[in-house]
């Protein structure tokens, strides 16, 4: 998108996603917002989100509802069109009233990342015979966690899979994002749990990856941890 | 020291989990059964560190009596023992502990990284018989004498602890002389007598032993009574009274 005029400069800034399908459902336009959104969901899914929701005739329809892709939480939608040729998606993320502020925690310590996996993995399967199949990017360096709490979190994601005969386990630093802390840019170490089956995130998972600053959340039928590495 | 037995499938990850915990400074919870090897594996995790019973060592903190920061690791037996959870734990969160506890506590929850549940002895076949095997060859040194596995009868209802029990209690039956067995009955006779039991009473004692032993050896009723000199009446109502018949 080009910032030709104020409309679309502000568009493209928008802290909410906005998309432009054409009638096939293909991408005509998104915003930087929506960019991000798409690593979590298929625009193709989107396209038909803003169909069911569109006004019978031309004109603009707003729909509050909760939805959830990954880590992003929306609360409603807004779904436009003016013609047969172009519909236009806007999504409204929740607000989140704590402070969102990030802060290095404390008593952390350096540790190699895959010998707490391999522990907390160890630990919860000693009665299973669970089929794991482990990725990872053995170049990662050892990073400065908060051990036991980040144990606990680790500890709570394995217990979701106890039940499942298998489990691909993707260790990676994400390409392109970043962290930044008191003005220091940190990569973003991610731990991705797949199974065949669909995850909900118990409530005792989102409390222990908050006390370590864990982000969590799922895509399809992956729980993702993403955290920052402090080293 | 002994080790902690690690034959069977279990105890082997268990192992596993534990020697990779010894080397992170993490708080390790160890809950089983009694006489499953908690302690033993507790000082497998921290083999050097100084070992306190959670009410103890509640008490001594109570009673400002510990200095606990001598200690880098502390192994505590039965922290559900302990009263005040929270606070007990508070007074320790500079030092990595090992603690055994019979059951999760669920109040420690986000205290202890890593837990590990040991399974009963029975269900660890490999372990059992490793064990069994290291109890015998002990038993047989004390008492100069051999005996076949078979003959143990193995009592698992208290785990490691019941089956060297049983296992030191066979042996040593088996070694027991005529003169020991005749004092040893002269002394629970004296208990009981005391307690009021007669001679009708405390006959049994004698006679069920004898009448197991006799039908163990002699298939038949006929074959018993020829072989004890007892009259075939006589032995068929004390079967019947004894073993219902």
């Amino acid at each position: 998108m080009q910032d030709t005029n104020l409309y679309e400069m502000l568009i493209e800034n928008d802290l909410n996603p906005f998309i432009l399908f054409d009638s096939n459902g293909k991408l005509n336009d998104f915003n930087k917002e929506a960019e991000f959104l798409f690593n979590f969901v298929n625009y193709k899914e989107l396209f038909e989100l803003a169909l069911n929701n569109a006004s019978k005739s031309y004109g603009i329809n707003k729909q509050f509802m909760p939805l959830s892709y990954g880590k992003f939480n929306f609360y409603a939608i807004l779904v436009g069109y003016i013609n047969d040729d172009e519909i236009a998606l806007r999504l409204f993320k929740e607000v989140i009233l704590e402070d969102t502020h990030k802060v290095i925690a404390k008593d952390i310590e350096l540790v190699n990342i895959y010998s707490l996996i391999e522990l907390s993995k160890s630990t919860i399967f000693i009665q299973s015979d669970i089929n794991i199949q482990e990725i990872y990017d053995i170049s990662i360096p050892e990073i400065k966690i908060n051990i036991n709490n980040f144990l606990i979190a680790l500890n709570d994601s394995f217990t979701l899979f106890k039940d499942e005969c298998a489990l691909v386990l993707k260790v990676y630093i994400k390409t392109g994002e970043y962290e930044v802390i008191d003005n220091i840019k940190y990569k973003i170490l991610c731990i991705e749990f797949t199974s065949n089956n669909a995850i909900n995130i118990p409530k005792n998972l989102l409390k222990s990856a908050k006390n370590t600053n864990i982000e969590t959340f799922t895509k399809g039928n992956s729980l993702v941890l993403e955290f920052t590495m402090i080293m | 020291m002994k080790n902690f037995i690690a034959l069977s499938p279990s105890t082997k990850k268990i192992l596993k989990v534990a020697k990779m915990s010894a080397t992170l400074p993490v708080n390790v919870l160890i809950t089983g059964e009694a006489g499953v090897g908690r302690k033993l594996l507790s000082s497998t995790i921290s083999p050097d560190a100084q070992s306190f019973k959670a009410k103890e060592l509640e008490k001594l903190i109570n009673s400002n009596n510990i200095d606990l920061e001598q200690f880098n690791t502390l192994i505590v037996y039965d922290i559900h023992k302990v009263t005040n959870k929270q606070e007990f734990i508070n007074k320790l969160k500079d030092i990595k502990v090992v603690a055994t506890s019979f059951d999760i506590v669920d109040e420690l929850n986000e205290y202890f990284a890593v837990k590990i549940e040991i399974p009963p002895l029975d269900t660890r076949v490999e372990d059992l018989d490793e064990l069994t095997n290291i109890y015998i060859k002990e038993a047989t040194k004390i008492y100069s004498l051999s005996i076949l596995k078979k003959d143990i009868k193995r009592d698992l209802s208290g785990n490691g602890i019941t089956l060297k029990q049983s296992i030191y209690k066979s042996i040593l039956l088996k070694s027991i002389s005529k003169k020991e067995m005749m004092d040893t009955l002269n002394n629970f006779f004296l208990r009981e007598l005391k307690d009021g039991k007669n001679y009708k009473a405390l006959l049994e004692v004698f006679e069920i032993p004898l009448l197991k032993a006799s039908r163990k050896i002699f298939k038949s009723q006929l074959q018993m009574a020829n072989n004890l000199k007892i009259n075939r009446i006589t032995l068929r109502k004390k079967l019947h009274k004894y073993f219902g018949e």
